[in-house]
């Protein structure tokens, strides 16, 4: 039920966007509201009446609408789970939850506003300053000013959302959609370039959309739709609406967003004709509720019929401050008074406003504002005289100077520069492929900003590749540098001499003009330290509207020039982004094995090996374990790197890639082969097999393979000269390991067209054959210590050999087995896993695996490395041990002895992996040890779990140590 | 505390200057490049514990303005080496008492700090720095979803996630502090004891005579001195080249960003090693997010937009409930990589030149320390031991330090 | 975002590539004293300005390429394979 009609609208007019048949009802701080479709959060408020919005950041003042524009923090709401939301920019929706922020406990009862009470004992930086001693209760101190800090609030059970991304590619992108943008849109169109226009409002027009005044004999509104009209007659011509652009980042590369999707636009040339923002004045309680700059109140009038106030004051320093006072007599406002701070305002207008008998106090400005809680008067003060002038109000417009919105052009690499002529900051050094028209370059008269946008639109589809109008762009530029030079300005900065009080440069942060002076008198005198010190510019709106009176404060204390301020850094996003519209939707592929849906199907524990999904075990690793050592068992190993390498060069590049020898692999046969680094260090181990004359095929590890392959290409492309073709095969084969003393048993049920006989396909050896008339490839190999044969077959027919290897195996008793048993086995072997067992430093001989490195070759990899290494001597070794007592202690348990250390102990080793053996029914691991410490019998203490616990060198391998099982 | 409450019944009369600015003079004892937070913490020590205070911090932008005003705050001694965790841990010890030996609150916030782990191997390294830390007297261990639950209740935990978080390295005595207020804080202290900081002041050259530092040449004029340190990050190798000391450098942007201002909710420090994030919420709410350094080398301080989309995406699969939280800034910096992600302190081949470079993502953790121990170095002629093993020469003595495995995201 | 050529896909996005570093010199690993070797190992220009360097085509063709980039503006002035580079 609706408590308060939407009361104080206008009769409706044609510029007007609300839908006055379609009633909403929503809610604000536990009140109904009723708002017409096409408001914002914020007109349907302000017309119910409401003046307070928020609270402030940290002296917890009032805070009214101020731009309306989406850009200044006072209107922040939150709306739901979603904190911070500009309700300005916001359209209201049937149901809506509005809340107001940082108000404790209420918007009209805020306990924390009694902060600016004691204001002069919390200066600029005054945490620095406080609570130091004693030490011990600066956590307390802490949870309170924590307690005080942020705006909105998280719900911690707010739902994800959908957010998507998409791509753009165009000719020519066009930022802003007002007059400049239009124009220049429409002359890139007309060239024949492919253009995007964006616009962050929901129709193009720019500050024309909520003018009356006339152009071309139409409202102003309606010009600017006319001119966007014939845009969109352009099949060459995209134009997206309620999309802000937020970054342009490295070659014309655009961030964009439009609701919760993200734009990313790549465009040969980029105009940017983002506008201006209008900034307010600085002057006792200029943050009061009811103080609104002029492009405000004009968007609250001719956009929503909303009149924000009865009795006002306005302020101005341009053209558009007085016709904004002329749109408030038109909506029936009483002007009290109109100060303008120019000695020579614009006579057409003055004569406008006098027949309207508009009491004028020329070359005048405000001095302070007063009111409880909301304005309720003003005092104006001649800058000729000093005299004062007082009157009452309930509205405050301001309209007295602008601040390009030129954020794109700076993040492009512009340089700043500050225009004393116009009272702005302008852009040059423009990189070739950006371009600025409009507002955004500080041009405010409507012709001069629509030959700019003619000329940027041109020069843009010139430099796309769409030109031909070279005598027309000639033209045109020489008139808008005519035009440029003879500009004037539109902004007015008065700087008093004395700070008054709560005149506030920064309204985000709460800081006042009194605050920056002694921010700049304890040394920190630069715009970039003051930002820092003071935290002027740090809020929501990112100095968008404080920046300008923030370096002009600052210049007037360092009795410097605006010029030699300069001005602190614009960094993207232009306005704030949702994480979930960057974010998009959660891609993070996962990578299956052709048998996947098998094992889960077959209660696999499915575990992350990377990208890959694998079986950690189905349900029992150790009886996983006995299968295989017992009987026989099958591991799903699809996820090995898999290459095929073809040429005459091959062993060139074996011999290259891997520490050891590859000259004299005969056909049929498979070699294990060691890969370091180019500085020695241990990084991939695998088999090589060799299929054919010219044919060899290679496994790396699953998570080396993609960089295994890519250094191996490397070595082929950085003028080695091998002659040799590579594929990488991971994808197109799967893999699977047939382990056990009965693996020949299930083999020979099925396989065709190979001799399993030891003696014809010995231990590492491999041959072709094909398993229900599909091809494979069997390498017999045994990474588990037991008699073995690694099965490849094309991905589509994994399945397929899976299921009949099972099959063919049931009567011998034949298991699945997962990564956790494979662990296991492998242990018992004595085997290393490359980067669990060794680190980032770890060389071959340490490892214990010199065996596999081959001095003597004339190069490899890592050659020199290994050369230093070995005659340096290893001081630290990979070795087997046990656990007399069974103890079982954790990987990365540290081995210790007496030492100085704070608990006296010194580290000089490590155990890298561990298990109890079901096979050997014992604690086995490995383990680093200094050399001298790592013969076998060798006891060492390692700290489990804080215990001391022995542990006993033992000679590698622990099963198997003749390899009888491997050949057999 | 009574400060503030003086100046506020004073009327407010100016508050002391913090530093001065002073003229170049013709010669210092000790020239010293950089005035970010280990340029001016040695500085600081040189005159405090050393009286060395003839000394020049030389900045070429504001102070801070580098490495020291653009990292994430985040402190911590959760090392993998041992020679790492008790260089790191005494820093630690420094920040805890440094508000009051700079009587100025520097607002370190020791609320802890989480590194997850989101794979078995992944356990595995936070137990390897857990079982150092604790041997080491650093207080770190290794915990699980349910006790992470406790301590960060708005983390994703569940299986849902691609890779679930298994378990945490829980180091109690990390945290966040106000970066800027450690550079004002050391740069008032210096200049107290009498230490010039010349800011816009850019070293244009160095001047060696026999194999020996003679002076400085910078954009002000020419400083004679004996002995200069190189305390800058992103453009060590530029002042290296100037001297022809070989570095094992390469520098990468490392990017960040904030969110607008949120009640807070996140009391921890959060890293997530797989998934490139680190973030914490700062005592004005906003969160404070990075991730890991560009791969390609570069001197460029431009964001990406890149960064800002895989960081989001990654903040979203441990922080569902975020997604409409909104990033209200972004930055870059530059870092200088060394091959084994650990600094290099120290001595040159050039008497006179010392470096304290290579400070990869974790210059900020070490200020005060390497601050400390390289006005020492500076003050005795000798290396002090905590730093010896991170001498330039270890490269090619093949003494590289363990440290790339637990750093790469050392956040 | 920085754009490269790719002398087989054309311009493309960083992205899609992999870094490979600056293009170093190997000395003869037989000859070569510990102090070369490292020098080769680890010591970098890491220069401020143009800079040839090694990049991978990883998400399109697989190229190893040389750009030549400028390490502050990311302006690539031109990319080539190995046999097309300049000779010394």
């Amino acid at each position: 039920m609706a408590i308060q009609a939407a009361v104080g609208r206008l009769p409706e007019t044609p510029s007007q966007v609300i839908n006055r048949e379609k009633i909403v009802d929503f809610v604000f701080d536990g009140k109904t509201y009723t708002a017409y479709e096409g408001d914002t959060i914020a007109s349907a408020l302000v017309a119910a009446g409401v003046m307070t919005f928020s609270r402030s950041f940290k002296y917890h003042r009032r805070r009214g609408l101020l731009c309306a524009a989406g850009a200044c923090p006072n209107c922040l709401v939150q709306v739901g789970d979603e904190a911070n939301v500009r309700s300005c920019t916001t359209p209201v929706q049937a149901g809506m939850k509005v809340e107001a922020q940082n108000a404790m406990p209420s918007l009209d009862v805020d306990v924390m506003s009694a902060t600016q009470l004691v204001d002069s004992f919390l200066p600029a930086g005054f945490y620095y300053k406080a609570f130091i001693r004693p030490q011990a209760l600066w956590p307390t101190y802490e949870r309170f000013l924590r307690q005080a800090a942020g705006l909105g609030k998280i719900d911690p059970d707010s739902e994800p959302g959908y957010f998507d991304k998409i791509y753009k590619h165009v000719d020519v992108a066009v930022i802003g959609g007002g007059p400049a943008g239009l124009r220049a849109a429409l002359a890139a169109a007309k060239s024949g370039a492919r253009v995007i226009l964006m616009d962050d409002q929901s129709s193009p027009g720019g500050h024309l959309r909520y003018r009356m005044d006339e152009i071309d004999g139409l409202p102003a509104y309606e010009y600017v739709a006319k001119m966007a009209a014939e845009l969109v007659g352009f099949s060459n011509v995209e134009i997206l609406t309620n999309t802000t652009a937020v970054g342009r980042y490295d070659r014309n590369w655009v961030g964009a967003v439009t609701g919760n999707r993200l734009i990313k636009l790549r465009t040969k040339a980029l105009i940017v004709a983002t506008g201006a923002y209008e900034i307010p004045l600085l002057f006792e309680n200029n943050d009061l509720p009811g103080i609104m700059l002029g492009s405000a109140v004009q968007r609250m009038i001719h956009l929503w019929g909303v009149v924000p106030g009865a009795r006002a004051v306005v302020v101005s320093a341009n053209r558009r401050g007085l016709q904004a006072a002329l749109d408030l007599i038109a909506a029936g406002v009483h002007i009290e008074a109109l100060a303008e701070m120019r000695e020579e305002p614009d006579a057409d207008l003055i004569r406008k406003l006098s027949a309207e008998h508009v009491m004028i106090f020329k070359r005048t400005t405000i001095k302070r504002a007063w009111g409880i809680g909301k304005v309720q008067g003003v005092s104006l003060e001649s800058l000729h005289s000093g005299q004062i002038h007082e009157f009452p109000c309930d509205l405050l417009l301001v309209s007295t100077g602008y601040t390009p919105a030129n954020q794109l052009l700076f993040q492009a690499g512009g340089k700043l520069r500050w225009n004393e002529q116009i009272h702005e900051f302008t852009l040059d050094m423009l990189p070739s492929d950006v371009f600025a028209a409009g507002e955004a370059a500080a041009t405010h008269l409507l012709e001069d900003i629509e030959r700019e946008g003619e000329l940027a639109g041109l020069q843009a589809a010139q430099f796309a590749g769409f030109g031909g109008k070279i005598e027309k762009v000639t033209f045109l530029a020489a008139k808008v540098e005519e035009r440029r030079a003879e500009r004037i300005p539109w902004t007015q900065i008065h700087i008093a001499e004395d700070e008054a009080k709560k005149d506030f440069v920064c309204i985000c942060e709460d800081v006042t003009r009194k605050e920056i002076k002694q921010s700049i008198q304890e040394g920190f005198d630069s715009v970039e330290l003051l930002k820092r010190y003071s935290t002027v510019s740090m809020g929501p709106c990112q100095g968008k509207m404080c920046n300008i009176n923030a370096i002009h404060v600052c210049a007037h204390y360092n009795q410097k020039t605006v010029a030699e301020t300069g001005n602190t850094t614009s960094r993207p996003p232009v306005t704030p982004v949702t994480m979930g519209a960057l974010g998009g939707r959660l891609m993070e592929p996962v990578r299956v094995s052709p048998m996947h849906d098998w094992h889960v199907k077959h209660g696999a524990v499915m575990m992350n090996a990377g990208l890959w999904k694998r079986p950690d075990h189905y349900g029992d690793p150790s009886a996983e374990v006995r299968a295989v050592r017992e009987r026989v068992g099958l591991i799903d190993v699809t996820p090995l790197g898999k290459f095929h390498l073809r040429g005459p060069g091959v062993p060139g590049l074996l011999e290259r890639v891997y520490t050891n020898r590859w000259q004299k692999l005969d056909v049929g046969r498979v070699r294990y082969g060691l890969m370091v680094t180019e500085e020695g260090v241990v990084l991939d181990d695998g088999v090589t097999a060799r299929l054919d004359d010219d044919f060899y095929y290679m496994t790396a590890t699953s998570s080396g393979a993609s960089g295994i392959f890519e250094n191996m290409e490397w070595n082929l492309q950085s003028g080695w000269s091998y002659d040799v073709h590579l594929l990488n095969v991971t994808d197109l084969r799967a893999a699977m390991n047939l382990a056990g003393p009965r693996s020949r048993d299930v083999l020979a049920k099925i396989i065709q067209g190979v001799d399993l006989s030891n003696a014809a396909f010995p231990y590492m050896s491999v041959r072709q054959a094909t398993i229900a008339g599909i091809p494979v490839l069997l390498l017999r190999i045994g990474f588990t210590g037991e008699l073995s044969y690694e099965i490849h077959t094309p991905s589509g027919y994994g399945l397929h050999i899976w299921e009949a290897l099972l099959k063919a195996g049931e009567e011998f008793g034949i298991t699945p087995f997962g990564v956790e048993a494979q662990r296991i086995l492998r242990l018992e072997k004595g085997h290393i896993i490359v980067s669990q067992d060794t680190d980032g430093l770890t060389n071959p001989f340490e490892a214990g695996m010199e065996w596999a490195v081959k001095l003597d070759k004339q190069d490899f990899t890592g050659k020199a490395s290994l050369l230093m290494a070995n005659q340096k001597g290893v001081t630290k070794k990979l070795v087997g041990f046990e656990m007399p007592d069974g103890t079982i202690p954790e990987e990365a348990n540290q081995i210790v002895r007496p030492g100085n250390g704070p608990i006296g102990l010194e580290i000089i080793g490590r155990i890298t992996s561990v298990r109890r053996s079901p096979t050997l029914k014992k604690v086995i691991g490995l383990c680093w040890l200094p050399t001298e410490m790592s013969e076998p019998g060798q006891e060492f203490t390692i700290r489990v779990r804080g215990q001391m616990k022995t542990g006993r060198v033992v000679p590698l391998p622990f099963y198997d140590p003749d390899g009888l099982k491997l050949n057999s | 505390m009574w400060k503030l409450i003086r100046h506020g019944l004073n009327g407010n009369k100016p508050l002391p200057r913090m530093w001065r600015t002073h003229d170049l003079k013709d010669s210092y004892d000790v020239v010293i490049i950089g005035g970010g937070v280990h340029g001016l913490a040695a500085a600081y020590y040189l005159a405090k514990y050393h009286g060395i205070t003839n000394v020049a911090v030389l900045e070429k932008r504001y102070i801070g303005s580098g490495g020291s005003g653009r990292n994430t705050t985040i402190l911590r001694s959760n090392y993998l080496t041992p020679e790492g965790v008790a260089f790191y841990d005494e820093s630690i010890k420094l920040y805890e008492n440094l508000s009051v030996d700079l009587d100025f609150n520097v607002l370190f916030s020791q609320r802890g700090h989480l590194t997850l782990a989101h794979s078995d191997a992944a356990v595995r390294t936070m137990r390897w720095r857990a079982e150092v830390n604790q041997i080491q007297g650093v207080n770190s261990s290794l915990i699980y979803p349910d006790e992470i639950a406790k301590l960060c209740p708005h983390l994703d935990l569940s299986e849902h996630p691609r890779y679930p978080i298994l378990g945490a390295l829980y180091h109690p005595p990390g945290g966040i502090i106000r970066h800027d207020a450690v550079v004002w804080g050391y740069a008032r202290g210096a200049d107290e004891r009498g230490v010039h900081i010349h800011q816009l002041t850019e070293v244009t050259g160095i001047n060696v005579e026999n194999n020996k530092v003679i002076s400085v040449q910078t954009n002000c004029g020419t400083i004679k001195t004996g002995m200069v340190l190189n305390a800058t990050a992103g453009w060590c190798s530029l002042i290296c080249d100037m001297v022809d000391v070989k570095l094992p450098i390469t520098s990468h942007p490392l990017q960040a960003c904030v969110s607008e201002a949120l009640k807070p909710f996140l009391d921890v420090v959060i890293v997530s090693g797989s998934l490139h994030v680190y973030v914490s919420q700062s005592d004005r709410g906003e969160l404070v997010m990075g991730a890991s350094i560009d791969p390609y080398q570069s001197y460029s301080l431009d964001s990406t937009l890149g960064f800002l989309e895989s960081l989001s995406g990654h903040m979203l699969e441990l922080f569902p409930s975020l997604s409409r939280v909104k990033i209200l800034r972004q930055w870059a910096g530059v870092c200088d990589m060394t091959p084994d992600y650990s600094p290099i302190m120290g001595f040159t081949p050039v008497e006179g030149f010392v470096v304290d470079v290579g400070w990869g993502t974790y210059g900020f953790k070490a200020g005060p320390v390497s601050g400390k121990r390289m006005a020492e170095l500076i003050a005795t002629n000798r290396t002090p031991d905590l730093i010896a093993p991170f001498y330039l020469g270890r490269f090619e003595d093949g003494a590289l330090i363990g440290e790339k495995g637990a750093a790469s995201v050392g956040h | 975002m920085i754009l490269l050529t790719c002398p087989n896909c054309g311009t493309r996005n960083v992205s899609e590539f992999r870094y490979g570093g600056e293009i170093t010199k190997r000395p003869n690993p037989n000859t070569a004293t510990q102090a070369e070797w490292a020098n080769y190992l680890y010591v970098r220009k890491n220069v401020l300005g143009v800079m040839p360097e090694w990049w991978c085509h990883q998400s399109g063709c697989g190229q190893w390429l040389i750009a030549e980039r400028h390490t502050k503006t990311h302006e690539v002035l031109k990319t080539y394979v190995w046999e097309a580079r300049p000779q010394e």
